[in-house]
């Protein structure tokens, strides 16, 4: 097992390279560049080169991308050229709040889409089964932003339950960080439950169709065992699989979530570091991003061989 | 010459009294100011730094006006007045003498005099990273006379060198935490200010803390607040939404869209604070179409800067009629902004050889607002027979395409400066390169009036060059002003005593809750 995962782990290396590469020539062709944004305000021109001097732009596109490879090699992410700080300090801090953003949408969303999948897919062709889907329907179709403010505006402004936004770590300050996440969690929870009442429905469907659960039923199982020991387990591989691509989707792409909650999470990080052609931040971030996506890959591949043992990885 | 506090107050005073339009202080009527509470403010991004000889983001301005403090400093009407300098005096137009305060303490507790402001200079004119570079670089030398006087000697003669030094340039950092601490300095300014306020702690993408300075050295008035508590909330209409259910105080901008409805709602005011800026269209020299000036000439008079103003800035501005904004001592009412005039335009454009009209492309921001205004100019051309197109960039694509002169048309928001010059000199002289010129304008009399704005000293002559110079531009085009822009913030009830200065700056020294 551990030499499967070491293997893979491997294999993941050419991605990242050809990852960071890419984004680092896509960024140097963009128009812009980092003094300019920075001293947006200024139109001294002399003053401008000799900061590009200071940080190394002048230096052509493959020489810039070695030196930040070697540094790399040697565990330096390098500063962000915005603020001065080091990356890899600026991208700790905010895989924090994406990471428990994340899995608490992940949890909003299994919570949400199990029943109703469940119900949809055994009460098939019923009004139930259409209440579901039309419920899925509509989390598919309503953009994120919407539901964000219409939520802030319920239970922010009107009720005021919950605080409109912000981020307390539910690590530190307990109960109100976990209140400071759940709306945004629901935004970002109610879309996915979308997406994985739809597999799981049309996946269990197909495993109800299968003989062996005529033959459990017909051994007098009741309906709730057949479901749980027989059917569930067999219709889990497409959703564990949009499960996996959804986390690192989460991780690095929740930014107008990010955003209109005021979030400090990963995607904001990188949209911000982008419009500051902060290059070394970008750069850090998007290896992040990356190695998330390869880690949650990984772990799905590992939870199949788990729920389906004719699964082996080589 | 010799500035008095009498001086300037009366100076301005007079300049302003045509200048300011629509300004509505808040009445502290009778209420005597309480100590103590903590100013939640909102902003719509974190700050950058905390090092203003570094600092390149227009937002961490706003912290530093309370911590630290420059030589000298802006009032209501945009006069000089005295800050760390108690007074300035120049022998001669190449020579500063600033005659600094006495008794003023660094945070860290030593102590701000001469040596301690030519420290700051020099470390803005040798750091490699500077970014202050630019805006000191008329100043060759500083020296220190004795321990309370500093003389500043310029390489030529500068009118608008001090309304520089009232923003970050003028900034005075400890000595002693700058050695000490580095590039620390950047997210921990303790100790580093004078300013009204300490630096506490910044938890960076959470917050940002300042708390009173107990032995500040100005004893009238405030600073009443216990703590200032910054925040940054980037979405609008969630920032504004945290004002209403009063999770903070103040906001630091409100979009037009918004203003009605925060005016109308009792638990919010708002107050329109007129800004410096100039938002404005480059229109390139170097190239077809607007190398020639009847065909400039044509789309100015095809554009109608009221409806631009009523219909998409929703009159949280005012139309344009050259780069100085009401708020200015140099603003020439008398200068009415560009009509729209059909006939006019078509005459021009069978004058520049286009009867029929023709078609060029705008570059402009992507962002709502900008966007809108594209669409309403590109339907008042339309009707004169002129066909634009819009091409929508972001921030640094704008300013790349600008220095590369990569345009015909191009959006061009400038914030702003407190004295005139900062509006006009580097946008219109002729200059070889890259700079803010991106029209590419090259203008003998333009250049020779420009060059004496800085020589001369005299407000009033001054006034008189810049309005000079406002007329030819509306002539020659080298960009289509379009708005000053108001820039609205809105405050908690509970807010009380905050005075609007036009550079948009809020300071909170004699700012207190109710």
């Amino acid at each position: 097992m551990a030499e499967v995962v070491l293997r893979r782990l491997l294999a993941t290396v050419p991605v990242l390279l050809l990852v960071t590469a890419g984004v680092f020539l896509l960024l140097h062709l963009t128009p812009g560049d980092p003094v300019d944004a920075m001293m947006a305000e200024s139109g001294d021109a002399t003053a401008k080169e000799s900061l590009r001097r200071e940080l190394g732009l002048d230096r052509p596109i493959p020489v810039q991308y070695v030196a930040w490879m070697g540094r790399l090699l040697r565990g330096d992410l390098g500063r962000s050229i915005r603020n001065g700080e080091p990356v890899i300090e600026n991208v700790s801090r905010r895989i924090r709040p994406s990471l428990e953003l994340a899995l608490l949408a992940m949890a909003i969303a299994v919570l949400v889409a199990f029943p109703v999948a469940i119900v949809s897919a055994v009460r098939h062709n019923t009004a139930l089964d259409r209440l579901g889907t039309s419920f899925a329907l509509f989390g598919i179709c309503l953009p994120n932003f919407l539901l964000a403010l219409l939520l802030i505006f319920v239970f922010g402004v009107t009720l005021r339950w919950l605080p409109i936004s912000g981020y307390l770590d539910p690590l530190d300050e307990g109960w109100s960080g976990v209140r400071s996440l759940v709306l945004p969690a629901v935004t970002l929870g109610l879309a996915l439950a979308a997406v994985i009442m739809r597999t799981l429905r049309s996946s269990l469907l197909e495993v109800l169709g299968e003989d062996y659960v005529r033959t459990a039923r017909a051994k007098g199982l009741s309906e709730w065992v057949v479901i749980r020991g027989h059917v569930l387990r067999n219709a889990l591989i497409p959703v564990v699989t949009v499960l996996g691509l959804q986390l690192g989707t989460l991780i690095g792409g929740a930014v107008i979530t990010e955003y209109v909650f005021a979030l400090p999470g990963v995607g904001r990080l990188v949209v911000d570091a982008v419009f500051a052609r902060d290059y070394p931040l970008v750069q850090g971030v998007i290896l992040l991003i990356a190695v998330a996506f390869i880690v949650s890959n990984l772990l799905v591949d590992l939870i199949y061989g788990w729920i389906d043992p004719r699964i082996r990885l080589r | 010459m010799t500035l008095s506090r009498r001086d300037f107050v009366t100076s301005s005073a007079a300049a302003a009294t045509a200048a300011v339009v629509g300004l509505r202080p808040r009445t502290v009527a009778a209420q005597t100011p309480k100590k103590g509470g903590t100013l939640r403010v909102g902003f719509y991004i974190e700050a950058a730094t905390m090092d203003p000889h570094l600092s390149g983001s227009k937002v961490d301005r706003q912290v530093y006006h309370n911590i630290y403090e420059p030589l000298v400093t802006l009032d209501v009407k945009l006069g000089i007045k005295p800050g760390l300098a108690e007074s300035w005096s120049q022998p001669d137009a190449k020579t500063l003498v600033f005659k600094l305060r006495r008794g003023v303490k660094f945070h860290d507790g030593t102590d701000f005099n001469a040596e301690a402001a030519k420290f700051n200079f020099d470390r803005m004119k040798t750091e490699p990273k500077s970014i202050r570079k630019g805006e000191v670089a008329n100043i060759d030398s500083v020296e220190v006379v004795d321990a309370l006087t500093l003389k500043v000697n310029l390489k030529k003669a500068d009118a608008s060198l001090l309304a520089t030094l009232t923003d970050r340039a003028g900034m005075m950092v400890s000595p002693k935490v700058v050695q000490e601490r580095g590039v620390e300095l950047g997210r921990n300014a303790k100790g580093a200010g004078t300013g009204p306020f300490e630096f506490v702690e910044w938890i960076k993408d959470d917050h940002l803390l300042i708390k009173r300075n107990e032995l500040y050295w100005n004893k009238q008035g405030g600073p009443y607040l216990d703590r200032v508590r910054y925040r940054p909330i980037p979405d609008d209409t969630v920032k504004l939404q945290s004002l209403q259910s009063g999770e903070i105080d103040v906001i630091d901008y409100v979009q037009p869209r918004d203003v009605a409805a925060v005016k109308a709602d009792k638990n919010a005011t708002v107050l329109d604070v007129p800004s410096l800026a100039a938002f404005a269209y480059q229109l390139n020299f170097g190239r077809a179409p607007f190398n020639v000036k009847a065909i400039r000439q044509a789309v100015a008079s095809a554009i109608d800067l009221e409806q631009i103003v009523k219909g998409v800035w929703l009159n949280v501005g005012y139309p344009a009629n050259g780069p100085i904004p009401p708020t200015s001592w140099a603003y020439d009412k008398s200068i009415a902004p560009i009509k729209r005039d059909v006939a006019k335009a078509k005459a021009k454009l069978v004058e520049g050889g286009k009867p029929g009209g023709f078609e060029f492309t705008m570059t402009t921001n992507n962002i709502p607002l900008s966007v809108q205004e594209a669409e309403v100019i590109q339907a008042q051309l339309r009707e004169v027979g002129i066909t634009m197109k819009i091409k929508l960039v972001d921030a640094s694509t704008l300013i790349s395409d600008g220095n590369a002169k990569n345009f015909e048309m191009i959006s061009f928001q400038w914030s702003g400066r407190p004295d005139p010059d900062g509006n006009i000199y580097q946008f219109f002289r002729t200059t070889p390169g890259t700079s803010f010129n991106w029209s590419g304008i090259s203008n003998e009399k333009l250049d020779a009036l420009l060059d004496r704005s800085r020589e001369v000293s005299n407000q009033a002559e001054r006034k008189k060059i810049f309005s000079d110079i406002t007329r030819i531009l509306q002539d020659e085009l080298p960009m289509l002003f379009i708005v000053h822009p108001i820039e609205p913030k809105a405050f908690s009830q509970r807010v009380q005593g905050y005075e609007p200065i036009p550079d948009g700056m809020m300071r909170f020294k004699d700012v207190w809750l109710k």
